[in-house]
């Protein structure tokens, strides 16, 4: 099966990516000396004393390989270290908050993708013409608008004036203590999914309701993203001989533009989908801040700000496990769409 | 006998922001039935704008601006005015009645299709009844021959099919299977007709004579060499036996020894289908191989129209003598017409080819030269004659 030693040999050279990463960022917390790393555990001006101690039992003093080959050698055994921000096991800290960034993601990718390729060659098949202007006009000002403007503008819109119509947050309390209680059975603590797979209508509208604001900002501000490079990369499809050829075949106008034109310009859109789905599973940080919508991005940049190394490294792991999965998975879906690519062998 | 298209006064331009660009300049022109007209001028000089003007497929900022183009249609006896038709009926005639070979095959074919999707779409457009008949005639033997028990369970179905392929045959566009060629999953229930499309695709790639058809029509077109690639764009454009065929530079890309054998694949496409060819090419020598009459552009002007042996022998128009003369030969010097391209931004005045012309006159620089007859069939715009 050249499909599956495809996988197995992309899948190794996770080995050497996540080391790289790792020594990287184990690398950048070098800067810091070990007493101010040892300060992170002490949480009163007492326990400045027992600095020495800390420094000692944890090793921060020892060469740098000694320290990343201890940390090497928990990871391997599973433990990934101990959150201070959320005061919770790494590991469990990610499988807490990653749904939550994943239900964002799953809804914003596709209405993303989707619309950026409809509008995008919409406005390639319409180039120069009102509807070209008006979609490139909506694509620059979603893709100008900055994110926590706009998210505070709908919450103050959806949530203030019309009297917490769209709230923050992932679920109404209500919600919650149905969500929490013996009866709902947390599948995969992706509410909306949990709800289907429960049979349970309220928590669904009640999840879906929580998730309109929060996709609306994304959406609108990585829209214009894909909108502008499929508009490009249709226009050059479009200029290509193929095209005249189906023209002068007697083709209608709108299949030239949907069979012949858009397959072939969607390869480079289907690149940065992948990264824009990795990206996003990463969390939207802003956007998870102010709609308190905890998940990947929150715990990260809380993480980072508060100077929670384990924490930070976690997440550096998740992030390129996740980016050379998704790159896996564009791959194989490059052979589905330009049969030019052969898996392994590249473009001949 | 009628000719098969007659262009009057056709007058292409492009609207680009540094000005008006007169890309052919009231051109006339008629391609007589069953001959091959070459059009032969130096890069630029309107050559391929007056093929795709006949396809109405000049593309944006270019427009028709004047003229008319007359399309002689034999089954009614009539000619129709190809620039005033409907898009939908244009469209019925492109790739059908009209097709056209391009210079590139690697572009000219889709790279994301199979060879055989891409010809069996032109069966698919334009042969739907025909495919519908046959499908419903392969249905029929199904059903008379079809024994035991499989059989009998897809007979009701088979006939089921039958009915809605009858009623494309009889009406292409029928109700009851334009719904079902809407429907997502449904659609897939008119295979057969795919599946005829395949099976003419196949003969068509036979046709041109390339090898294990069966075997190309499932390729794509990246996994061919340039030779069998134009095969296939041939066998594409002659896949609904067209009156008028256009090849524009079909062997420029190509190497000498294909070159050959495509030309000699031309020369019996017009003698087996009785196809006209217009056919596009810079390469006098190529010209002089396959067609029966040349036109010769310069600057989107007509400068001379003779048959071929006329041409060749007694060239009038001084651009055509300076043509001929360039042509590279062993043991001559290289010859090469002085001056540039006119350009086509602002033409010079009165003939465009003066600027360059040995023997230019002052009437030359002030007045255009009409296109008239010196000896029969032999036209030359030129004020020496």
């Amino acid at each position: 099966m050249e499909l599956r030693a495809y996988i197995a040999r992309r899948l190794l050279l996770l080995i050497p990516v996540l080391f790289g990463v790792t020594v990287f960022i184990f690398a950048i917390t070098m800067f810091f000396s070990p007493t101010e790393r040892a300060t992170l555990y002490v949480t009163s001006p007492q326990g400045m004393r027992d600095l020495p101690s800390i420094i000692e039992q944890y090793g921060l003093d020892r060469p740098f390989f000694v320290q990343y080959g201890t940390w090497l050698n928990q990871v391997f055994h599973g433990n990934l270290g101990w959150s201070n921000v959320v005061s919770m096991p790494v590991g469990r800290a990610i499988f807490h908050y990653l749904p939550a960034t994943l239900e964002l993601a799953i809804f914003a990718t596709p209405i993303i993708i989707l619309t950026g390729i409809f509008f995008g060659s919409r406005a390639a098949a319409h180039k120069d013409k009102p509807v070209d202007h008006a979609t490139r006009v909506v694509a620059i000002l979603g893709w100008s608008l900055p994110t926590f403007w706009l998210g505070l503008l709908l919450m103050m819109i959806f949530y203030g004036y019309f009297r917490g119509l769209l709230p923050p947050g992932r679920l109404s309390s209500a919600m919650e203590i149905m969500v929490t209680s013996g009866d709902f059975i947390r599948y995969t603590r992706i509410n909306t999914l949990d709800a289907i797979l429960n049979l349970n209508g309220p928590v669904l509208l009640d999840a879906l309701r929580h998730l309109i604001l929060p996709v609306i900002t994304i959406s609108t501000v990585n829209v214009a993203f894909i909108m502008r490079l499929m508009r490009s990369s249709m226009l050059e499809s479009l200029g290509k001989g193929y095209i005249l050829t189906a023209r002068a075949k007697g083709v209608q106008e709108k299949l030239v533009i949907s069979k012949h034109a858009r397959r072939n310009a969607l390869i480079p859109v289907i690149t940065v989908s992948g990264y824009l789905f990795a990206a996003l599973a990463g969390g939207a940080v802003i956007t998870e801040t102010i709609f308190s919508f905890k998940g990947m991005g929150w715990w990260a940049s809380q993480s980072a700000l508060r100077l929670d190394i384990s924490s930070v490294l976690g997440f550096a792991l998740f992030m390129a496990v996740m980016f050379v999965l998704v790159n896996l998975v564009v791959d194989i879906l490059y052979t589905r769409v330009d049969p030019r690519v052969r898996l392994g062998g590249g473009v001949q | 006998m009628k000719d098969l298209i007659k262009i009057r006064d056709l007058a292409v331009r492009f609207y680009t922001y540094e000005g008006i660009v007169y890309a052919i300049d009231d051109l006339d022109l008629e391609i007589r039935q069953g001959e091959t007209l070459g059009i032969v001028g130096e890069t630029g000089s309107g050559k391929t704008m007056t093929a795709l003007a006949i396809l109405r497929l000049i593309p944006y900022p270019g427009k028709i601006e004047s003229g008319s183009i007359l399309f002689f249609d034999k089954s009614i006896d009539q000619e129709l005015e190809l620039l005033k038709l409907r898009d939908d009926r244009m469209r019925s005639i492109r790739g059908n009645r009209i097709s056209m070979v391009f210079q590139e095959p690697g572009a000219a074919l889709n790279p994301v299709y199979t060879i055989g999707d891409q010809i069996s779409e032109v069966f698919l457009l334009h042969r739907r009844r025909e495919l519908a008949q046959r499908a419903k005639q392969r249905l029929d033997s199904l059903l008379s021959d079809g024994n035991g028990l499989a059989a009998g369970v897809k007979r009701p179905f088979w006939g089921w099919q039958r009915r809605i392929y009858d009623k494309i045959a009889k009406e292409s566009h029928a109700f009851e299977p334009r719904l079902l060629g809407r429907l997502p999953l449904f659609r897939r229930l008119l295979w057969r007709m795919g599946y005829e499309a395949k099976l003419l695709t196949v003969d068509m790639l036979k046709d041109v004579e390339i090898p294990d058809a069966a075997r190309v029509a499932v390729q794509y077109p990246h996994q061919l060499s340039g030779g069998m690639k134009q095969r296939a764009v041939i066998a594409m454009a002659l896949a609904c036996s067209p009156e008028l065929l256009i090849a524009d530079e079909p062997t420029t890309s190509l190497d000498v020894t294909i070159q050959a054998q495509m030309l000699e694949l031309f020369r019996r496409i017009k003698v087996d289908k009785g196809a006209s060819i217009l056919f596009i090419t810079h390469n006098l020598g190529v010209a002089s191989e396959v067609c029966d009459r040349v036109a010769v552009m310069y600057a989107g002007r007509l400068c001379e129209v003779a048959p071929v042996g006329e041409m060749f022998v007694h060239p009038l128009h001084p651009y055509t003598k300076a043509l001929l003369n360039a042509v590279p030969m062993p043991g001559k010097k290289l010859e090469t017409i002085p001056g540039v391209l006119a350009d086509a931004l602002n033409p010079p005045p009165g003939c465009r080819f003066h600027p360059r012309c040995p023997s230019a006159m002052p009437i030359c620089g002030q007045e255009r030269a009409k296109l008239k007859e010196v000896s029969k069939d032999h036209m030359v715009a030129c004020h020496l004659y």
